[in-house]
């Protein structure tokens, strides 16, 4: 549950974050193999719910805000990154878009 | 055997926002899902009757949309799912809610034979009282246990079940039949399967729906009408002043030993902690 | 259990182009089966917001009267921005052309049509695998189970994992998709009108290009819908990917979302509105370059994002008209194929002939020169920048007026441009946008 009000000042990610509903699922559908070789950057930025982040030098993928874009995949290997679709149903729930 | 399992349809309280200028819950927009906390119940039935045989049936006192969240049962695996709804049950509080879904159980044993277990989650996303399954147990007369993590059958009409506390893991044999409370994320749920789901849209009788003119139960003892709970009065809890720190460590290690030294007082406690962690 | 052992056909993905095919095959007498992996239909679709109304009348003529539409657009805005500095053009349109809507409520409607219909649509099954043997497609599976069909029509959109399994597309290259990010702002209907002078029931649609997208290539989109505005940005993937690594970009995209609705010009439009969902999802960017090295196979027929139709002209997107069209043409083509003799390659060829003949295939072929565009930073940057400028020159003197065709090449020359090059640049394009 969040507050805070969106109207004329920038919201941060994490409140953006806030306004999607999911239903997560307990398994990953998405999950870094190898990070040799990744467009890291690339996925820290464009990734539109800011799913990887980076602690050290080693890059995090946390599932549980993705939209299933498919941008992360199209911007690397199938060894470098798993992905597949949730099942059951799971994952964003997208209500007004 | 014969499992019952109940299901709650409850708002995604992911989704649930306060509203800035009133203060008051934004209810639009909100989709509502199956309580995840009664997935692991579910899982917990399936698994019992895949290794016994028998049949589970998934319940839920529900307005109708809830059809929906009976569906991912029946995906799930489930046999048969009942849906109970009628305008008397609206605005029931734990006990006739409890009151309601005890009296289903004894109709579904009028209707397809003895019910040897009825298992529940351990508590609901958006009300966490974990009455339900209790006070189902206190109706129908039959033993309860909660937090369960394991069941299995150990003879002629008797179960073993873990319980697994914050310091100790319990071992009990409960006579059947049972109300059993599943401990959260105890077992991880199984997808929905294609032929499950596939089955659930086209058998027609799968899905079953109970009204007040089938349980006949008295209009004064179901519904708001029935519910003895009076909210006095709600307090919003006030907001915990906090103080912001950032620590960038660049091993994710460091980052847990900061976070430990930051909440942990006690130095001789840090210490054993941490070496119980990493060894140091 | 009485699993039906095999259906006539199964569609996989319950979008616009699977809607649209099971509709037409289940109405035809059909059995058809719908997969749809997202809880409901449509819970996983996200689009700009404005369909084109006559292809999708083709499928449901009674779409005016049904379907849910927000607002019939009646105009449609231009901007190119430069900093806080904005130029505008407004047409009016004078007939119902196409509408805005949420395609999460739209596709539902189709769903629903289809289920009438006869098609059964079951959700929450996520198809792993088009099951084919000796050449001939058989069904599809999902986890252990295998559904049997005559045929399967392939409607997964554009993030095309079964294809890809199947060998009938490569992977996707981040230089062919785009990727968009969208906020929904609720707002008052009336205010809606008021802001953006609209009668009621109509609606706007608004692209935007300039600085918004800092330099990447791409744009934005604004759709009025019925009590909430949308907004978003579309960015080719393969640049923005580039610009991130070598540093040119530094933000993350939702801080360009956020900039784009809070930017001094558009801000004002929507002021009180809240955002109250935020999302991204892919698109196409080269259709042609998509396509599937066959839109057919014995058994098999690809349809809608999944087969590359998706007219992208630079300034809109049409993939929702596309998608049922394809739909359609494949209903079409599999219902002869089943009064012939079955869904057969040869039987199934006459599927890429209609649509090669159709509007689909010359519309990619016409627009195909928006990859050569938006990989120039010339025509999404340079140009909204110098015509910003010109206007700027224009309509900020403060003693004499200039003359327009100075403000412009005094701008042009300013920025380097040469009039010669713009000429050749544009005659380049021009047939292809
Ligand atoms: C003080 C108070 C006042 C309330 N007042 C109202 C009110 O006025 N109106 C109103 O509508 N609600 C009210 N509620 C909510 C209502 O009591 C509960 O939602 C409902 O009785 C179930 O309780 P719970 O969600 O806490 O379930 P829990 O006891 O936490 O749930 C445990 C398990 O029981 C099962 N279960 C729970 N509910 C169902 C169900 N309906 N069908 C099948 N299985 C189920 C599930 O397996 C669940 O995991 C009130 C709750 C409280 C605490
Ligand atoms: C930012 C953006 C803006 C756009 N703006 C517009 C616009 O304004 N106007 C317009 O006409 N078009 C627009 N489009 C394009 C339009 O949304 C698509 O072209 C259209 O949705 C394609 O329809 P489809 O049926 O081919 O695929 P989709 O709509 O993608 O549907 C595919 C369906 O298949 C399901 N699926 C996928 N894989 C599986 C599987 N393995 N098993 C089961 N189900 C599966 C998906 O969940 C989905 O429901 C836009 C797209 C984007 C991203
Ligand atoms: S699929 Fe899209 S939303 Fe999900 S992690 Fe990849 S880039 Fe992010």
């Amino acid at each position: 549950m969040s507050s805070q009000t969106s109207r004329l000042k920038t919201m941060k990610l994490e409140e953006l974050l806030q306004r999607s509903v999911w239903d997560v699922d307990e398994e990953r559908h998405i999950e870094i193999l190898k990070q040799e070789g990744l467009r890291v950057n690339a996925l820290i930025l464009l990734c539109p719910m800011g799913c990887y982040s980076i602690a050290g030098d080693k890059l995090i993928m946390s599932y549980e805000g993705c939209v299933e874009c498919g941008t992360c995949r199209v911007l690397s290997r199938s060894d470098q990154i798993r992905w597949e679709h949730p099942k059951s149903g799971r994952g964003i729930q997208y209500r007004y878009m | 055997m014969r499992i019952v399992v109940g299901i709650k349809w409850v708002p995604n309280t992911q989704a649930v926002r306060i509203d800035p200028e009133t203060g008051t819950l934004i209810r639009k927009g909100v989709p509502s899902i199956v309580n995840p906390h009664d997935l692991p119940a579910i899982e917990a039935a399936l698994r019992l009757r895949d290794t016994v045989g028998g049949e589970v049936i998934a319940f839920a006192m529900a307005p109708p949309p809830a059809v929906k969240g009976l569906e991912l049962a029946l995906g799930m695996g489930v046999d048969r799912a009942i849906l109970i709804t009628d305008r008397v049950f609206a605005g029931a509080d734990t006990w006739a809610t409890s009151y309601v879904l005890g009296n289903a159980i004894v109709k579904i044993e009028r209707e397809y034979g003895r019910v040897d277990l009825a298992v529940f989650g351990q508590e609901t996303i958006d009300s966490s009282t974990a009455h339900i399954p209790g006070q189902v147990a206190s109706w129908l007369n039959w033993p309860y246990a909660y937090y369960v993590r394991d069941i299995q059958v150990s003879g002629d009409s008797k179960i073993r079940i873990v319980r697994e506390l914050e310091e100790y893991v319990e071992e009990y044999e409960v006579e059947l039949p049972a109300v059993l409370g599943i401990a959260m994320r105890a077992l991880k749920p199984r997808p929905v399967s294609l032929y499950n789901k596939l089955r659930a849209k086209l058998d027609k009788n799968v899905i079953i729906t109970w009204s007040n003119s089938d349980l006949k139960l008295d209009p004064r003892c179901v519904g708001l009408k029935g519910s003895p709970t009076i909210v006095a009065k709600t307090i919003d809890m006030p907001e915990v002043p906090r103080k912001k720190e950032v620590y960038k460590p660049r091993d994710p290690r460091d980052g847990a030993k900061w976070i430990i030294s930051k909440i942990v007082e006690d130095e001789k406690l840090r210490e054993l902690l941490v070496k119980k962690l990493w060894g140091e | 259990m009485n699993i039906p052992s095999k259906f006539d056909t199964i569609v996989v993905g319950a979008g616009p182009a699977g809607c649209a095919s099971a509709y037409l095959l289940a109405k035809a007498g059909f059995k058809v089966l719908v997969l749809e992996r997202g809880r409901g239909v449509g819970s996983k679709e996200l689009w700009g917001g404005k369909a084109y109304a006559q292809p999708l009348r083709d499928v449901w003529p009674e779409l005016d009267k049904e379907a849910p539409i927000h607002r019939w657009v009646s105009k449609e805005r231009f901007s190119l921005v430069w900093g806080e500095r904005a130029l505008t053009i407004e047409y009016k349109l004078g007939r119902k052309v196409a509408f805005t809507t949420y395609l999460t409520e739209l596709v539902n409607w189709m769903a629903r049509k289809a289920e009438n219909a006869g098609a059964l649509i079951v959700d929450e099954v996520r198809v792993e695998e088009i099951v084919v043997k000796d050449g001939k497609v058989l069904g599809v599976k999902s986890g252990d189970d295998i559904v049997y069909a005559d045929a399967v029509i392939d409607a997964e959109g554009v993030n095309r994992l079964l294809l890809e399994k199947l060998g009938l597309v490569d992977k996707l290259s981040p230089d062919h998709v785009a990727l968009g990010v969208k906020e929904v702002l609720s707002l008052d209907p009336k205010l809606i009108e008021e802001r953006f002078m609209l009668n009621r029931n109509e609606g706007l649609a608004w692209f935007v290009a300039g600085d918004i997208t800092l330099g990447l290539p791409g744009g934005g989109f604004i759709y009025t819908m019925r009590d909430s505005i949308s907004i978003g940005l579309v960015l080719p993937i393969g640049p923005a990917a580039r610009a991130a690594e070598k540093g040119l970009l530094k933000e993350h995209v939702s801080s360009l979302v956020e900039a784009f609705r809070l930017h001094p010009y558009f801000r004002s439009f929507w002021r009180e509105a809240d955002v109250i969902e935020y999302g991204g999802r892919m698109t196409i960017e080269a259709g042609l370059k998509l396509m599937p090295r066959k839109l057919y196979m014995n058994g098999l027929l690809v349809v809608g994002d999944a087969a590359g139709f998706l007219v992208n002209t630079g300034y809109t997107i049409r993939g929702v008209d596309t998608a049922v069209i394809s739909g359609k043409l494949a209903a079409e083509a599999l219902i002869d194929a089943f009064n012939n003799g079955g869904p057969t390659e040869e039987n199934l060829k006459s599927y890429e002939e209609k649509v090669k003949k159709s509007y689909i295939y010359s519309e990619l072929k016409n627009h195909s020169g928006i990859g050569d565009v938006m990989s120039d930073p010339f025509f999404f940057q340079k140009i909204p920048q110098v015509a910003v400028k010109a206007a700027s020159k224009l309509f900020e003197a403060d003693y004499e007026e200039p003359k327009l065709i100075r403000s412009f090449l005094n701008a042009a020359k300013e920025e380097n441009i040469s009039l010669l090059k713009t000429i050749y640049k544009l005659g380049r394009v021009a047939g292809k946008l």
